[in-house]
């Protein structure tokens, strides 16, 4: 199909408002009679709540609202319902919410918070994973047993134990046996910020008479969070209102409630007044949701050409004080430890822990930023071991079309040695190291990926025509950065046949806009795309019957496009507006369209029996090439170049793809080398960002984005998804690199100046001392 | 106790009366309603409150709205002028250097007070002028790129 809008780089929609400084965010929001929020948060990882003394905080002028837990009774938590709405009893991480004021000035409200006076009484703390899997460790949730969870995440009550998963396929010890060497290495990953430059925000509203609640937010995902805090708060969803702001970065973060809670919290006792609520910098850092660090031991069985004969994994994560989204995380997180490789016996096991530290929650990539770090850093300690190279072995294992993925699904429109190829063909890979610059050694590596999306999910949207033929879209899926006005404007205007600058996408509200799951999992172009082109095929045939109708011709005759309708000679009849205008005889009227997409019985999706749940209606698939500097005498990395080819099914819009891909390169590579919690008991240290590092432009390496499109034969006009799989292979690509340059293997996060140094000083320890022996051995 | 000032913003004249301890962003973005500029930080560290004061950027947590007092403010929503877009407003649509959009008032601002300085600012200028901004979304490649194109679509010549 000829498209005028789908596959170019078009303005982005949302553009004009952001370079004017027009855009609202959810910190812009401002409303009538707007009372301002404070939070009193715990100092302390564990404690039991002794006395909560409230009275100096009435003694502030302007003050008017003062809540605590009990006056809060509800928990809530989309997979364990296990987190408080404000701290009731006890407190299980430093900065948990225990109280909160709202006053009529943000000043008033932090000068009343800091009158509150909370006595604790200390409880012994664990901070590891691994320490609070034994018996004797400090028990987080006493009552977990008690909690409501969804049924596919069981965890173990009277242990830190949150969700456990196991999955067995095939016969792994009999791989292990088929295997000509055996790799058995530790790795760890580290918890990262978020750090969205708009920390998150939310103002509330509460409507007594109807026991109604309005929310303004900046969340990725309206209906998610909704449909938590009608489970929460024993309300019916046309109760509980979500109108979205524009976000100002989210990366997985802003998909639960954090600032959200405290305002609907406060919203409750102030009489009808809405209660704004703005995370500092200080509770974005210390107070919100992390990525989950993940200690993973992996077993690998190789054949001596490099074939992957069995894979034994074991994740434990860190899930923080409350759980949040964490069981999908260790659960989806775990399918991907396998790479994008062909294992044929797997046992994997996936324990999600509780610790008292900030809770683990969405970061981009799910778990597979995570695992594809232990999987990748092993492909290249294998590669090395066996001499074989690197990217050899990695095209020697990996999916191709028509391949299985672990649980029978067969593999459709895998674009993956495609990237493995270019991304190495850009970074010049094979071709001679220069020699070192005095203390600067380059190396080069690589790693590759692959990310299912949350399957099956569903979208819903309505399509509105006007009677001057300007077109409204109502859809769930609010606008995070990532382009989503723009992509689903440019498929909505190639469907219907209209230009793309006569339609708008609003901002969600859940009292209009209907279901969509959310803007996670890099699901929005392939099913928001999908009901899109469902609900623009149904305006469009409507129109052309109307104007078959109207210019008494036969329908299957006309065309429609950019807004005017044409015969089938190619011939000019008449605009879209004056059809209408014709249609409706100057009164108003409206041409209405309907959407829904869920990949629920799509053949793509058939498998093992019993093993259909883990199949993915599209898999993605990228690889990152990296090439570093690295002064040895100081342990400093300098990222050159960064070649990222990503296999997205189609580019509806390149650049936004870019954006995606670039922007995830930068994430990547400030993860990996500059971000990193100083803690001391549970507390976080660096709770500023001149202490918490992000790259910045001076970091910026050479990135060469390279699209491969590999057309998904069930989404819209070939697309696949972007968003998360760009943060996975770029610590793992870093780090091999690093090994190239340096020949020291770095197998846990983040890779610091220190730890480099430390590291390359061992090694030259280990060289001089063999040396030594082969010295004074004879002969 | 409040202070009496004046200041321009955006060519526009202010009489105002301010408390010793508030900032120029709380003064712009909850007195006078121009909440282009954002506060991401409140102590000087992301960059996104950029604006510029008599044409330095400055950010605009850290600087006390009774220290502004009859000077001139240029924040984002006075960048475009009668004619229309800047010509870095423009290079941003075109080149893609826009994601969520929270960070790009103050890259432009930062952007311009650059190219008003160094019409002709190479790469590693630009690089180094934007450095006191942060963009999470990582979008600084298209950004950079933007800049530059701009200051070329400006006339200026190295």
């Amino acid at each position: 199909m000829e498209t005028r809008y789908v596959g170019k780089s078009v303005i982005r929609v949302d553009g004009l408002e952001k370079v004017t400084g027009r855009a609202v965010y959810g910190v812009d929001v401002e409303l009538p009679g707007m009372l301002y929020g404070a939070v009193v948060r715990s100092p302390y990882a564990h404690a039991r709540i002794v006395d909560i003394d409230t009275s100096g905080a009435w003694k502030v002028a302007g003050v008017k609202a003062v809540v605590v837990g009990r006056d809060v009774p509800y928990t809530f938590g989309g997979q364990v319902k296990d987190q408080p709405f404000l701290a009731v009893e006890r407190v299980r991480y430093v900065g948990e919410p225990v109280m909160a004021v709202a006053a009529e000035t943000e000043l008033a409200a932090q000068e009343a918070a800091e009158r509150v006076r909370v006595t604790y009484e200390e409880m012994a703390a664990v901070f590891d994973p691994r320490e609070a899997l034994k018996e004797s460790a400090p028990l987080l949730h006493p009552d977990f047993g008690d909690y409501w969870h969804v049924p596919l995440y069981e965890g173990v009550a009277g242990t830190n134990v949150c969700m456990v998963r196991r999955l067995l396929l095939g016969d792994v010890e009999r791989g292990f046996a088929e295997a000509d060497e055996i790799f058995e290495d530790e790795f760890y990953i580290h918890p990262v910020a978020h750090s969205p430059m708009e920390t998150h925000a939310a103002v509330a509203q509460y409507f007594q008479p109807r026991d109604e609640y309005i929310i303004w937010s900046s969340t990725d995902r309206p209906y998610r969070l909704l449909k938590e805090l009608v489970q929460a708060l024993g309300v019916s969803l046309n109760q509980v209102r979500f109108i979205s702001a524009y976000s100002g970065g989210g990366f997985g973060g802003k998909g639960a409630m954090v600032a959200e809670i405290i305002a609907v919290a406060l919203a409750k006792f102030t009489k009808g007044r809405p209660v704004k609520v703005v995370c500092s910098r200080e509770e974005e850092l210390t107070a919100s949701q992390t990525r989950h660090a993940a200690f993973m031991k992996l077993k690998t069985g190789v054949k001596k050409d490099g074939i992957f004969t069995a894979r034994k994994a074991d994740i434990i994560w860190d899930n923080g004080a409350y759980s949040s989204l964490g069981p999908d995380v260790g659960f989806r997180g775990v399918l991907t430890i396998l790479g994008p490789y062909r294992i044929p016996h797997v046992e994997l096991l996936s324990r999600l822990v509780y610790t008292n530290k900030e809770i683990g929650g969405a970061y981009r990539g799910f778990g597979t930023t995570q695992v594809t770090w232990a999987c990748e850093v092993q492909m290249d300690m294998i590669a090395q071991k066996l001499r074989i190279d690197p990217l050899e072995i990695r095209l020697k294992n990996a999916y191709v079309d028509g391949d299985s993925y672990i649980n029978g699904q067969i593999l459709r429109t895998v674009g993956l040695k495609e990237t493995l190829k270019k991304a190495g063909r850009e970074i010049g890979w094979g071709q001679p190291k220069p020699a070192p610059r005095g203390s600067k050694f380059r190396g080069k590596g690589m790693a590759t990926m692959l990310k299912p999306t949350a399957t099956p999910t569903d979208s819903y949207c309505f399509i509105r025509v006007n009677h001057d033929a300007s077109i409204v879209i109502l859809s769930g899926a609010p606008e995070v950065g990532g382009g989503q006005k723009t992509v689903l404007s440019q498929i909505a205007a190639d469907t219907i046949g209209v230009p793309l600058s006569s339609i708008v996408i609003p901002n969600p509200d859940t009292y209009y806009t209907p279901y969509d799951m959310a803007v996670a999992s890099s699901r929005t172009t392939y099913h928001m795309g999908n009901a899109i082109r469902q609900a623009g095929q149904e305006v469009r045939q409507k129109i052309l019957q109307l104007a078959g109708k109207s210019l008494e011709t036969d329908p299957s005759r006309l065309n429609l496009s950019e807004g005017k309708i044409f015969d089938e000679g190619g011939r000019e009849l008449i605009t879209l507006q004056q059809l209408l205008n014709k249609i409706f005889g100057g009164r108003g009227g409206s041409i209405l369209g309907e959407g829904h997409h869920s990949p629920a019985g799509s053949p793509l999706l058939a498998a093992s029996p019993g093993q259909e749940a883990i199949s993915s209606i599209f898999w993605m698939f990228g690889t990152h090439a990296a090439e570093v500097e690295v002064d040895i005498e100081t342990g400093v990395v300098k990222v050159l170049k960064i070649a990222a080819a990503h296999d997205v099914g189609r580019a509806i819009h390149p650049a936004l793809c870019e954006q995606q891909i670039e922007g995830a390169v930068v994430m990547g590579l400030s993860n990996t080398l500059f971000e990193e919690f100083k803690m001391e008991k549970g507390k976080i240290l660096n709770d500023t960002l001149a202490d918490y590092k992000l790259a910045t432009t001076l970091d910026l390496p050479e990135i060469v984005t390279i699209l491969v499109e590999s057309y998904h034969e069930e989404g819209p006009f070939g697309a696949k998804g972007v968003g998360e799989p760009a943060a996975a292979p770029t610590a793992p690509a870093i780090a091999n690199a690093i090994f190239d340059a340096t020949g020291v293997r770095i197998r846990d996060l983040p890779i610091t100046p220190e730890k480099l140094l430390a590291a390359l000083k061992r090694k030259e320890q280990t060289e001089k001392l063999s040396q030594e022996e082969k010295a004074v051995r004879p002969g | 106790m409040k202070v009496p000032i004046d200041l321009t913003v955006n060519g526009e004249r202010y009489e105002l009366e301010v408390e010793p301890r508030e900032t120029l962003v709380e003064l712009l973005r909850e007195r006078l309603h121009l909440t282009g500029t954002k506060e991401g930080c409140g102590t000087g560290d992301c960059g996104t409150c950029i604006v510029l004061v008599e044409g330095v950027p400055v950010n605009s947590c850290l600087v006390l709205a009774v220290d502004i007092k009859g000077r001139q403010v240029l924040t984002i929503e006075g960048l475009a002028g009668e004619g229309g877009l800047h010509p870095l407003q423009e290079s941003f649509l075109e080149k893609g250097a826009v994601q969520c959009g929270f960070c790009t008032p103050a890259m432009l601002m930062s952007g311009k007070a650059l190219l008003d300085r160094v019409p002709g600012a190479g790469e590693e200028e630009i690089k180094s002028a934007l450095s006191g901004v942060l963009c999470r979304c990582g979008s600084y490649k298209k950004i950079v790129e933007a800049v530059k194109a701009a200051g070329e679509k400006m006339g200026g010549k190295r």
